[in-house]
């Protein structure tokens, strides 16, 4: 409960700065394209049609959970996050630690977040969300389709110009 | 040897010449008889022939398994990480060995002396089946020159296999000093049989001891792969206990096959003791035999019932535990109470055949057919095949070298006959 | 820990004994339950998020340095590929890691399983092990010295799970080849192997092996249509470091589920038991025989002394 309180503070404190009051998300300012470049190493950085992808879905909580004052989908979630409370966090990168296993963070949950200690890293919150939906809406599962591999993905995966060479392909099949 | 005989030659055996001098160990190794005779009667022999063919073909296989790894004469399976090396001459080297044990047993600490024709030769057919086990490891062994690390190096003494090694190194020990009387007499060393023979019980009840242990122990390796062995080949608790009592009729009737093959192709090396007592000893050694047989059969089917395995037997592994269980266990027992009954001493080695032939089977069933029955079968590589019975080939050579020389199945005399 | 020390001081005192004096130490150490150390890492890992991507096997390859694969990590031919008639890839001493995949009965989505060294609290390839190679630390991992590995391979014999790999092809320096959970390079420092960090979908979550039992049984109490109420590896043979849920049930992807709960040791214990008994029963027992046995018979047919007696012929 004390969770609950904090974030309706917060939350109430935002939605007399924005002024606000309707539960519709799509009322809410928001990005028309976004690029997903923080964790960009293999791949290329993701352009996210954000425009596109708010079309296409009902609601904003079927990505941002319980942020952008929609009702949240998930019956666990709903248990404290009732309220229709906007929050001054919506972007992925605000709550999914890219490196949540750090030793400093092995130590979850953090100190009232005890509901939140099964919180997948950012890298892992992307994917899940974007290719859970893809896999079940038939949308573009393929590593490649979202993001271009970079010369160090290729490396990595030892494919494109890194790829092996036949005699190395022999040396393999001793098994 | 035969041909040599009509003209009236006879082998060495006896540390005096018959004319009182002594024997150079050049004459004892080409047994008394000049080097032109010791070639001739080599090349006659058909046996030499053969084992020049197969060694020709596998010792330069062996060099090419220490020169180009194990991955060359193996399927390199990770699957099946023991293969023929181990599967056979491991597992099956070592139970019918155990007549060196069991022999021991019956005339030193039963006192049963009328069993000592056959004694030497029971312990020496332990002492060899026991090294060439440990040779068949070597070839098998990744690292074979790390083998002294579970000795002084580095210890896991919760390991099954740490008390197979010690207890396998340990009890080659005490059959070289068994065997070595015989070696002693041979070379003339007295002050050295004198001292071994004194030790004698000593020796036969740590080889006792060392048997039970390293027999079963060999059965409770097989403990770690629950899953992996067919639960008709596999049981926690009686494992052990099956791989010892079966070890028993295997080291008996592995004497009388020996013997067998001895008194057929190697009568001029026997004295009148060993021939004349030979039948009722394969007979006794027959008696032994059944009853450890039964004893197993019975184990059998007592850990099948504690474990429920009952419903197996209605599959195809059920039909082949049959196979094993009716004509290698059942045949023979039932061939040997035959024989035994009415003193039939063919009938007895025809048993014993067979008996080594499960107790093969048996080994190589747990060891190598049945293991991973889930997963997939697989036939060893051709060159395993090839350096197994190299060695073996080399196992018979050795043991037919030291039966042609030392006092195993004669018995030493002071002075040669005119 | 008291295992270890133990384990330390048995190794000590088998150095200067003798067979005889070693066989009631193995009983002693056998007999002990070890449950895995309190703050042991491990990894649950979670199918229902797996895609089959095998980035896990591209890192593993990196950070290991493993030789270069047959096929790109991104070449998904390999799922179809089948060994000895009908098995899926397993581990090779090339690769710690593998990918599957596995077509479910009752989905048309298949399922992906990763397979590598669970770690297992009591492990059946460290108590096979005759020179003591292996170590579980207390991190949680279970590390191989392969400076003293004599190459039996009693431990691919023993790993119930199928795991260690040999290079057989090696001529001078065979070893077992198996994951070793980073240790040398991660896990020492507190961080999650190349795998797990490697995963886009965070199929594998790294932490304390306790916390993350939790973790497991909460995933599976939110969603109950979702996973099977099972997690694979939190009894099996004892407890693994790295565990399993998933939305099938486990033998449809590849498990085997009729492993023991035990630790796999448990089975030897009963005959390791039996070797201090005999021996210090069997030499008492035969002494006994033979006194018997040979009572009023010293000067029978062929005595003790019938050796002898040929000398004065």
């Amino acid at each position: 409960m004390v969770n609950a309180s904090k974030q309706l503070i917060t939350g109430l404190g935002v939605l007399l700065l924005f002024s606000v009051l309707s539960v519709s998300c799509y009322a809410m300012d928001y990005p028309e394209e976004v690029e997903i470049d923080s964790l960009a190493n293999l791949y290329e950085p993701v352009i996210f049609d954000h425009a596109m992808h708010v079309d296409a879905t009902e609601g904003c909580a079927e990505c941002h959970h319980h942020t952008t004052g929609t009702p949240v989908l998930n019956a666990y979630c709903a248990k404290c996050h009732t309220g229709d409370v906007e929050m001054d966090v919506v972007a992925c990168q605000d709550c999914h630690s890219a490196d949540p296993v750090s030793p400093e963070n092995l130590h979850n949950p953090k100190p009232g977040y005890s509901y939140h200690n099964d919180q997948p890293n950012l890298k892992a919150a992307y994917h899940l969300k974007c290719l859970g939906c893809h896999r079940e809406v038939d949308g573009p599962t393929g590593c490649e389709d979202c993001h271009a591999k970079t010369e160090a993905g290729d490396k990595f995966y030892h494919s494109g110009e890194f790829a092996p060479k036949e005699d190395a392909q022999h040396g393999a099949e001793h098994e | 040897m035969k041909k040599l005989e009509t003209f009236g030659i006879k082998p060495h055996d006896a540390s005096l010449k018959a004319d009182g001098e002594k024997w150079s160990i050049m004459e004892k190794l080409l047994l008394g008889l000049t080097l032109d005779q010791y070639i001739g009667q080599a090349i006659r022999n058909k046996l030499n022939w053969f084992f020049a063919i197969i060694f020709a073909i596998g010792i330069p296989v062996i060099i090419y398994r220490f020169i180009f790894s194990l991955g060359a004469v193996t399927h390199a399976s990770y699957d099946y990480p023991w293969g023929l090396f181990l599967g056979f001459g491991l597992f099956c080297m070592v139970p019918l060995s155990a007549s060196g044990f069991m022999l021991g047993t019956t005339v030193e600490v039963f006192g049963r002396h009328d069993f000592e024709p056959i004694e030497r030769l029971a312990l020496l057919n332990g002492l060899l089946g026991y090294f060439f086990a440990v040779v068949y490891l070597l070839v098998d062994l990744g690292q074979p020159w790390r083998l002294s690390y579970p000795m002084v190096y580095s210890f896991g003494p919760a390991a099954v296999l740490f008390l197979v090694g010690w207890h396998v190194a340990t009890y080659l020990s005490v059959q070289v000093a068994e065997v070595s009387t015989a070696f002693f007499e041979w070379i003339g060393f007295q002050r050295g049989y004198d001292f071994i023979r004194k030790g004698t019980i000593g020796l036969t009840v740590a080889g006792i001891i060392l048997s039970t242990l390293h027999q079963g122990a060999l059965g409770a390796l097989f403990l770690y792969a629950p899953g992996k062995v067919h639960p008709l080949w596999y049981s926690a608790p009686f494992q052990w206990i099956l791989f010892f009592i079966s070890s028993i009729p295997a080291g008996l009737c592995m004497v009388i096959c020996v013997s067998t093959i001895v008194i057929h192709t190697m009568k001029w090396r026997c004295d009148k003791r060993f021939i004349d007592n030979l039948d009722w000893i394969t007979i006794a050694l027959a008696k032994g035999s059944a009853m450890g047989l039964i004893t197993y059969l019975i184990m059998k089917f007592i850990a099948i019932a504690h474990d429920n395995e009952w419903a197996y037997f209605f599959t195809g592994w059920g039909a082949w535990w049959w196979f094993e269980i009716l004509g290698f266990v059942i045949l023979p027992l039932v061939i040997l109470s035959y024989g035994i009954h009415n003193k039939l001493v063919g009938l007895c080695r025809i048993g014993a055949f067979l008996t080594v032939l499960g107790i093969l089977l048996n080994r190589l069933n747990t060891a190598l057919i049945t293991f991973n029955w889930q997963l997939y079968q697989e036939i060893p590589h051709y060159l395993e095949f090839v350096i197994a019975i190299t060695i073996f080939a080399i196992y018979v050579a050795t043991y037919r070298f030291i039966l042609a020389r030392l006092p195993i199945l004669y018995k030493f005399r002071s002075q040669a006959e005119e | 820990m008291s295992k270890i020390t133990r384990r330390k001081f048995l190794a000590a005192s088998a150095a200067g004994g003798t067979a005889i004096m070693m066989a009631p130490t193995k009983k002693a150490f056998a007999a002990g339950s070890f449950e895995g150390f309190p703050d042991g890492m491990g990894v649950l890992v979670d199918l229902t998020r797996c895609v089959g991507c095998r980035t896990c096997e591209a890192a593993c390859n990196k950070e290991q340095k493993l030789p270069e694969p047959a096929l790109p990590f991104d070449d998904y031919s390999v799922f179809d590929e089948i060994h000895h008639g009908n098995q899926k890839r397993r581990t090779t001493d090339k690769a710690y890691t593998i990918v599957n995949r596995y077509d479910l009965k009752d989905s048309d989505e298949p399922l992906y399983r990763k397979i590598q060294c669970n770690h297992c609290n009591e492990p059946a390839c460290l108590t096979s092990c005759f020179v003591n190679a292996y170590t579980k630390t207390p991190e949680g991992a279970v590390i191989y010295n392969s400076h003293v590995c004599v190459g039996c391979r009693n431990c691919m014999i023993a790993c119930p799970f199928h795991i260690p790999a040999y290079t057989y092809h090696s001529v001078l320096n065979p070893v077992i080849k198996k994951c070793i959970f980073c240790y040398d390079t991660r896990l020492k420092e507190g961080r999650p192997p190349a795998c797990v960090e490697s995963c886009p979908q965070q199929v594998m979550t790294f932490g304390k092996r306790k916390d993350l039992m939790v973790i497991a049984h909460e995933r599976i109490k939110k969603n109950p249509d979702k996973y099977i109420d099972h997690v694979y590896g939190e009894k099996e043979v004892g407890g693994t470091g790295w565990f399993y849920i998933s939305s099938a049930p486990f033998e449809e992807a590849g498990f085997d589920v009729h492993l023991p709960k035990k630790p796999i040791i448990d089975n030897v214990k009963d005959f390791l038991a039996i070797v201090p008994v005999v021996l210090t029963v069997w030499p008492a027992l035969f002494t006994g025989f033979h006194l018997l046995a040979t009572k009023g018979k010293s000067h029978g047919h062929g005595d003790d002394h019938s050796h002898d007696e040929q000398e004065g012929h």
